[in-house]
């Protein structure tokens, strides 16, 4: 989640842009603009079109075409008097809860460790943190329960399922906190050294209250990556139902009014989280990555 | 100076520790494990070449392989080829609302493959939105959309799209753009400029995108499952088969090898294009 209104003392980025000469815009230039901006509209289209189709299906009783819908909340009293549902969402935020945890603890020491104390050795410790990034979730999974059910033989379990699914978010939640830590000015921290600061008072009192919108943006994106996981979890697990296993299982059975609910609760979760974050960020509560204020006083 | 090197074997130690446990070995555990070999239900820890040896000469694995990889290869060019206008057109126009469009992309790919899965049957499906209009309108429903290959590959662009434009569009944003206008201003065309200055020096991007699309295409086990059609099995798919119904692990183990291999030569060949001379200056460039 890097600051996105980034540079603006820099002209802005025009491919199709200004007319030599006259006032008038070329209609080359104004056909590519349309081109790109059409394209722009049907991809987010095709993105958002399941989702609010699957919304409309989930609150009405004409669920195969609900245009317009004639609404009922059949779907969603079937999703909440189930009660394997219920197990399985605590099961969920329990996985999600413990992943994100774990995931942000350690990203937060390797970012800092990679920023402050790695030297010359900080491409191979990058290589090594961003390395989950490039493994398929699935081969994840299978080699966390070959590790854990065959060499160590431990039985699958939540605590197997959290780890490996941290071990899936970790490089995301590096990614996230580097763009956030590596616009932090550590003079702050010695200055508060200086003054006579513990370590730990320091990253309390001054490194904490600067950095926590990376760390909160880590732990939601760990958080909801790991409470979503299917391809990782599921090796895990054991005879433990989440959320994306009991629909799974359902769906072997054929798609239902109230998978769309569950769909569509969740997705409904997502985006609330997502506003909160953009509030947060446009209105200047949390800022991301570039704070050009800071960056001049440093250069 | 004491205290320094203390706080670098924690911070640096640790999380290293913690990958090399739950990552590196795992791993490790998984290619030790595609030597041996299962039977009945039993694993039998007998060092041998048996499993790559099945998965060498059967077909049926040939084929799985050889379908995963071009639907893996389709998917990602159709993806990048797609990502590259939208994330231009955020940059170009998006103006106030850049932050907006960026996290919309966010939500389709936070809500997790299960979720997309269902939702996307919902549009595909036999009776999906697209069929239903169809059928509304008194045309014949479409077929190819689902069950088939077609319906997979359109599940897989679903799924990985919105990575895919995230990340050329965080490559646009650290990319200088005064390069393009000097460019402009001594004379090439918006053509040339773009082929001769913007995409190259955001080529490192581009490659990251594709990879971040081929490798989870590669390996994917759900989407096939649900959407592709008899003739639809990847690789993925039946390397969780073997962990799930037939109960074959080694076999299962050494897929996941192969599957390894596959992801990291890809990764590696793309990275051997000579990126300085696109222009890449290092990661260490802010």
């Amino acid at each position: 989640m890097t600051d996105t209104s980034a540079r603006q003392d820099l002209p802005a980025m025009t491919a199709t842009d200004a007319p030599q000469g006259g006032r008038t815009l070329p209609i080359r230039a104004l056909a590519t603009a349309a081109l790109l901006l059409a394209v722009m509209a049907v991809v987010y289209v095709f993105l958002y079109l399941p989702i609010v189709h699957i919304g409309l299906s989930s609150i009405a009783k004409n669920h195969t075409f609900p245009y317009p819908p004639r609404l009922t909340g059949k779907a969603f009293a079937d999703l909440f008097g189930n009660q394997l549902y219920q197990r399985a969402l605590g099961n969920s935020i329990l996985l999600g809860l413990g992943s994100a945890l774990v995931t942000v603890t350690m990203t937060t020491m390797a970012t800092i460790g990679v920023i402050r104390f790695a030297g010359r050795r900080a491409r191979y410790f990058v290589v090594l943190f961003v390395a989950p990034l490039f493994v398929a979730e699935v081969l994840v999974g299978i080699s966390s329960l070959v590790f854990s059910g065959l060499i160590l033989g431990l039985p699958g379990n939540l605590g197997s399922a959290i780890l490996a699914n941290s071990v899936h978010c970790f490089s995301y939640a590096l990614l996230i906190i580097a763009t956030q830590l590596f616009r932090y000015d550590w003079r702050l921290d010695e200055a508060a050294t200086v003054f006579g600061a513990t370590p730990v008072q320091t990253f309390r009192e001054v490194t904490l209250p600067l950095i926590w919108p990376g760390l909160m943006g880590a732990f939601l994106i760990s958080f909801i990556l790991s409470f979503n996981n299917l391809e990782i979890s599921f090796y895990l697990l054991g005879a433990t139902p989440t959320l994306p296993s009991v629909a799974w299982g359902a769906l072997r059975y054929g798609v239902k009014p109230e998978l769309f609910a569950l769909a569509t609760l969740v997705n409904l979760v997502v985006i609330a989280i997502l506003i909160a974050m953009y509030l947060a960020m446009a209105r200047g509560i949390a800022k991301f990555g570039h704070r050009p204020e800071r960056q001049r006083a440093v250069g | 100076m004491r205290d320094n090197r203390l706080a670098r074997l924690a911070f640096l130690g640790l999380p290293s520790l913690y990958l090399v446990v739950f990552f590196v070995l795992p791993l490790i555990a998984m290619t030790v494990l595609a030597f041996w070999r299962t039977e009945n239900y039993h694993i039998i820890r007998e060092a041998g070449l048996g499993n790559f040896h099945t998965l060498l000469v059967e077909p049926a694995y040939q084929t799985f392989l050889l379908r995963s990889v071009v639907m893996a290869v389709a998917v990602s060019a159709i993806c990048t080829g797609i990502a590259w206008p939208v994330a231009y057109a955020i940059m170009l126009y998006g103006g106030r609302y850049k932050l907006l469009f960026t996290l919309a992309l966010a939500v389709p790919f936070l809500t997790g493959e299960v979720l997309r899965v269902i939702a996307l049957q919902g549009l595909l499906g036999p009776m999906g939105l697209i069929n239903a209009v169809l059928v509304h309108m008194g045309a014949v429903p479409l077929r190819f959309l689902m069950y088939s290959n077609i319906a997979s590959a359109i599940g897989l662009v679903y799924l990985y799209l919105p990575i895919a434009i995230t990340v050329i569009y965080l490559s646009l944003l650290n990319f200088d753009a005064r390069l393009a206008d000097a460019a402009r201003i001594f004379g090439a065309g918006p053509v040339r400029t773009f082929f001769e200055i913007t995409w190259p020096l955001n080529l490192f991007g581009t490659l990251i995108s594709v990879i971040l699309c081929f490798i989870p295409c590669l390996s994917t086990t759900l989407v096939p499952r649900f959407l592709g059609g008899p003739d639809g099995t990847l690789y993925g798919m039946a390397l969780a088969q073997q962990f799930a119904e037939s109960g074959t692990w080694a076999l299962g183990a050494a897929m996941g090898v192969v599957l390894f291999v596959v992801s990291i030569s890809v990764t590696l060949l793309l990275f051997r294009l000579d990126l300085r001379r696109s222009g890449f200056s290092g990661l260490g460039r802010a």
